[in-house]
C-alpha cells in the first residue's frame, strides 16, 4: 500500500496566508504527478473553500488545513470554529446569480469550488466546529478493448491480489461483461482503480484458475466507519464453472474482512452471481433506464452480532421503519425526530454525485436550511437534465436533523425504499426519486 | 490542534474495540422472548463443582472490602499439588485471556511475529494487532490445524506460537505424536503456547497433556481456565503453567491482584472434587453432542467437533441471520464469520432441554428462512 503525503499548516483566519496554502497545493500535486489543470483545480479549491472559510471563521481563530496527495487524488481538509455556516452556493445545482454590471456576485468563490472540485463532505465535529473536506481526482485514461481468456484450468482459487496488471485486467474484463451499474465508476478507467487499491480505498479479492489466470473478482470499499460496500462478484469462466468461482469469492471476501472492525457489509450493485445463502436482501431499488423499470436487490450481511442501536423516527417513517426492521428481525430503539419548528440557516447544501454510465445520482445532506424543499428540487432537475433517471437520497437516522427532513423529502417526490443498517454513522434510509413525480 | 487519535499508534489506530453481547435482560427485551438458551459462549450448564459452589455460598460479603491474595498464593499451592509441579511454575489471571497479554508482552516488541492458526481462537491474533506484532495466520488443513505449515512460518522474529488444543472452533486436535514432532521442529525457537481450555472434555489417552510435556520442553507454556469444565466463568479465572524460568519471565509483565477472592477461592475448591463434577459434564456433552449430530444429519447440514462442548454447523443461510432468526425464539448461538467461517454456527453442548429448544428453533427457522 502507498503512502500518503500530508501537509499539515495552521494558519490564522486571514487571506494573506491563501498563498501559502495554494503553494503547498501546488507542490503536492506535482510530487505526485498530477496533471497541471487537475493541480490548478485543486488549488482553486483550497484557495477560493480557505477565503470563504476566514469570513465565516470566529475571529482570532486558527483554521487547520490538511492536504492529502494519493495516488488518485488530492484532498483538503479544513478545520474550523465558526458561529454560522452558510455554505448554499457549494450545491452542485446552484446557478450563477444575476447581479448589477460590474459587481462580483457574493458567492463567487464558493461557487467556484463548487464546481471545480469532484466532491465535498462536510462535518460537524462539535457545536461550532466544522471539517469541510474536498477532493479533485485525477484523470485516467478509459479501459482499453479486453478479450475474455477462452481456456480456463480448474481448479480455482480466490486471493488477495496484488499484482496491478491483473488487477486493471479484471476491472477492464468486469467493465466489458456486467452492466455498468453493477461495477464501481473506477472500472471504466483501470488505472484508476489499481491507484485506489494501492491507495487503500478500495480492497479487492480475485479469483484464478490453475495457470493463474483472473477468473473472477469482487472489490468492497468502506461506506462508514461500520460498514463496506461491495461490488460483484465478477466472474468470467463459463457458465459451469461460475458458482463455484462466485463462492470462492464470497468465502475469500468475507474471510479477509471477518476480523477487520467492520460490523456489517452492504450492496447496491451485487450481481446476479451473488451465490445463494450468503446475503440477505433489504429490499429493492427500481432501476430505470429509457422508460423501463426493474428492481435490483439490495443486499446485505452482519460481521458480527448485531447490537441494536437508537434511531430517529420521523412520524411520516414510522411503518416504514417499523416493518423494515420487523422483517429484518432487527431491534433499534425509536427516538422521536419532529419536524423543525425553524431553521438554523436561509441555504442549505447538499453533497452531490452522479455516474452517468450508470445512470445514477446520489445526494446527501450536508447542512439544512429554509430552502430544503427547492434545493432538492433543483438537483432533481439538474441531474434530470443531464439524463440520469435514478435519483438516490441518504438520510442518516442517527442523526436527528437528518430523519427530521423526511417531509422536505416526500414534497420533493422522494420515497423510502431500504434501510442499510450501519450504512451511515448509524443507519441510513435510501429514498428514490419517483420518476412518475 | 492535535486530535487524540493522532496520539495513538497507527497499530491502536486500526483495530476495533471488541462489543460483547448485551446482558441477557436486554437481549431478551430486544428479541422479544421471556426466556434464553444461552448456547454462544460454551458455557458449562452444570456449573461448578459441588465445593466450589460450598466455597462461594460461605464467603461473607465483608470480605469484599479486602483485597485478594495479590499473586492467587493458595490457588498456584493446590494446583502445585495437583499436578505435581512447585506453585511457582504456575500464573494465575483474570481468565487466559490475562495471561495471552501477559506472555505477548513478555516476549515480543513491536516488529515481532506469531504463528497461529487463522481459524481459532480470536484473542492471540487482537493482542498481537494491538500491540504492534504481525500475527502470522496459518490456514487450516481440513479444519485442523496445519502443523507443517505453522512450522514453516516460523521465523527468526517469531517469538511465539499459539495452538488452541482442542481447537475453537473445529474441536480437532494434535495427537501426541503430532504434537512431538512439531517440537522437535521447532526445537526452541519459539516459545509454543498450549492453550488446553477444553481439554477436560477430552478422554482419549492419545491427547497429549501439556502438563506432562513441558516437564521435557522448557519452551512449553501450558494455559487452563476455570470458565469451561469448571463452570466458574463469572468469576473469570485462568492459569498458565511452565519452567520457572520461562514463568519467572511471565510474571515481571502480569499484573497482580488482577484476580477476585470468590474467584480464588471457588477456583482452588473447585480442583478439590472434580471428579465427579468432569464425568457428569462428559456425559452430558456425550449425549448432547449426538442428539445434535443427529438432528443436523437429520435436516443435512454439514457438521464439524469432535472434542470440546461445542460443535459447529454450516449454516443453508447466513449465520449472522440465523442468529437474529434464532434469538427470537429465544436460543443464542454463536455466529462463525468473526472465525473466519462465514456461514457456520456453533452450538454448546448442554443439557437437553437446552438441546431440545435449539433443535425445535432451528427447524422453525430454517423452514422459514
Amino acid at each position: 500500500m502507498s503512502t500518503d503525503l500530508v501537509i499539515k499548516i495552521d494558519t490564522p483566519s486571514d487571506i494573506a496566508f491563501a498563498r501559502v496554502l495554494t503553494s503547498a497545493a501546488e507542490a503536492m500535486a506535482k510530487r505526485r504527478g498530477i496533471d497541471r489543470r487537475e493541480s490548478l483545480r485543486f488549488q482553486l479549491t483550497v484557495e477560493e473553500l480557505f477565503v470563504c472559510l476566514t469570513g465565516m471563521a470566529a475571529p482570532g481563530q486558527t483554521i487547520q488545513t490538511v492536504l492529502t496527495g494519493k495516488n488518485a487524488l488530492l484532498r483538503v481538509a479544513f478545520s474550523f470554529t465558526a458561529p454560522t455556516l452558510s455554505l448554499g452556493a457549494l450545491n452542485a445545482a446552484t446557478a450563477m446569480p444575476v447581479c448589477a454590471e460590474g459587481e462580483p456576485p457574493q458567492d463567487l468563490g464558493l461557487l467556484l469550488a463548487g464546481k471545480v472540485a469532484d466532491r465535498f463532505h462536510i462535518e460537524r465535529k462539535g457545536e461550532n466546529h466544522f471539517l469541510i473536506e474536498a477532493e479533485v481526482d485525477r484523470t485516467y485514461p478509459p479501459a482499453p478493448p479486453v478479450h475474455t481468456p477462452q481456456d480456463f484450468r480448474p481448479p480455482y482459487a480466490a486471493r488477495s491480489a496484488g499484482d496491478p496488471g491483473q488487477l486493471a485486467y479484471a476491472a477492464a474484463l468486469a467493465a466489458a461483461a456486467y452492466p455498468a451499474w453493477h461495477c464501481p465508476q473506477s472500472f471504466q478507467t483501470p488505472a484508476k482503480f489499481t491507484d485506489m487499491v494501492e491507495d487503500g480505498q478500495i480492497a479487492c479479492v480475485a479469483a484464478f484458475d490453475a495457470a493463474g489466470q483472473v477468473a473472477g473478482l469482487l472489490s468492497w470499499t468502506p461506506c462508514s466507519d461500520h460498514g463496506l460496500y461491495f461490488s460483484g462478484p465478477f466472474v468470467f469462466t463459463p457458465r459451469e464453472d461460475a458458482a463455484n468461482v462466485a463462492r470462492l469469492l464470497a468465502d475469500a471476501f468475507l474471510e479477509s474482512v471477518a476480523r477487520e472492525k467492520y460490523d456489517i457489509i452492504l450492496s447496491l450493485r451485487a450481481t446476479p452471481d451473488t451465490p445463494p445463502g450468503y446475503f440477505e436482501s433489504l429490499g429493492a431499488l427500481e432501476l430505470c433506464r429509457d422508460g423501463a423499470c426493474c428492481p435490483q436487490q439490495v443486499l446485505f450481511r452482519h460481521l458480527r452480532e448485531d447490537a441494536g442501536m437508537a434511531v430517529w423516527r420521523h412520524p411520516a417513517l414510522e411503518t416504514f421503519l417499523r416493518q423494515t426492521y420487523d422483517r429484518l428481525a432487527m431491534f433499534r430503539d425509536f427516538l422521536p425526530a419532529e419536524p423543525p419548528a425553524t431553521r438554523q440557516r436561509s441555504e442549505s447544501l447538499l453533497g452531490a454525485a452522479f455516474d452517468r454510465k450508470r445512470n445514477l445520482g446520489e445526494l446527501r445532506p450536508l447542512l439544512d436550511g429554509e430552502d430544503m424543499v427547492d434545493n432538492l428540487n433543483r438537483h432533481v432537475c439538474a441531474l434530470r437534465q443531464r439524463g440520469i433517471d435514478n435519483i438516490l437520497y441518504y438520510m442518516d437516522i442517527s442523526q436527528a436533523w437528518e430523519a427530521a427532513l423526511a417531509d422536505d423529502l416526500a414534497q420533493a417526490g422522494f420515497s423510502p425504499k431500504v434501510v442499510l443498517p450501519h450504512g451511515g454513522r448509524g443507519d441510513m434510509v435510501v429514498w428514490q426519486y419517483d420518476a412518475a413525480y | 490542534m492535535m486530535r487524540l487519535i493522532d496520539r495513538v499508534p497507527a497499530y491502536v489506530r486500526a483495530f476495533e474495540s471488541y462489543t460483547p453481547s448485551r446482558p441477557d435482560p436486554v437481549l431478551m427485551r430486544q428479541y422479544g422472548v421471556s426466556s434464553l438458551h444461552r448456547l454462544n459462549n460454551n458455557e458449562n450448564a452444570l456449573g461448578p463443582p459441588p465445593l466450589a459452589r460450598e466455597a462461594l455460598a460461605a464467603f461473607a460479603s465483608e470480605r469484599a472490602a479486602v483485597y485478594p491474595n495479590g499473586d492467587a498464593f493458595d490457588l498456584r499451592q493446590t494446583l502445585a499439588v495437583k499436578f505435581g509441579k512447585s506453585p511457582d511454575q504456575f500464573l494465575v489471571g483474570n481468565g487466559s485471556c490475562e495471561v495471552i497479554s501477559s506472555v505477548v508482552r513478555a516476549f515480543c516488541e513491536p516488529g515481532d511475529a506469531i504463528v497461529t492458526a487463522d481459524k481459532t481462537f480470536a484473542v492471540y491474533e487482537w493482542v498481537a494487532r494491538f500491540s504492534g506484532i504481525e500475527p502470522r495466520l496459518i490456514p487450516l488443513r481440513e479444519h485442523a490445524l496445519d502443523a507443517g505449515a505453522m512450522l514453516a512460518a516460523v521465523t527468526e522474529r517469531t517469538k511465539i506460537v499459539f495452538l488452541c488444543n482442542p481447537n475453537n472452533p473445529t474441536g480437532s486436535w494434535w495427537n501426541r505424536q503430532t504434537l512431538e514432532r512439531f517440537l522437535a521442529g521447532l526445537a526452541g525457537r519459539a516459545v509454543l503456547v498450549l492453550d488446553e481450555a477444553y481439554c477436560e472434555f477430552i478422554d482419549d489417552p492419545d491427547f497429549p497433556d501439556g502438563m506432562e510435556f513441558l516437564e521435557r520442553h522448557a519452551n512449553i507454556l501450558v494455559f487452563r481456565t476455570f470458565s469451561k469444565m469448571y463452570g466458574l466463568a463469572g468469576l473469570r479465572v485462568g492459569y498458565l503453567c511452565g519452567s520457572q524460568e520461562a514463568v519467572d519471565i511471565v510474571r515481571r509483565t502480569h499484573i497482580a491482584y488482577s484476580v477476585n477472592m470468590p474467584g480464588q477461592i471457588a477456583a482452588t475448591a473447585a480442583l478439590a472434587d472434580d471428579a465427579g463434577h468432569i464425568a457428569a459434564t462428559r456425559r452430558m456433552v456425550h449425549e448432547a453432542r449426538a442428539y445434535l449430530r443427529d438432528l443436523f444429519d437429520a435436516l443435512g447440514i454439514e457438521h464439524v467437533g469432535r472434542a470440546g462442548n461445542y460443535i459447529m454447523a454450516r449454516t443453508p443461510v447466513s449465520d449472522t441471520m440465523l442468529y437474529r432468526r434464532l434469538m427470537r425464539e429465544g436460543v443464542m448461538v454463536r455466529t462463525m464469520t468473526g472465525f473466519r467461517f462465514p456461514n457456520w454456527i456453533r452450538v454448546t453442548l448442554t443439557r437437553q432441554p437446552a438441546m431440545e429448544a435449539f433443535a425445535t428453533a432451528l427447524r422453525k427457522v430454517l423452514g422459514a428462512a
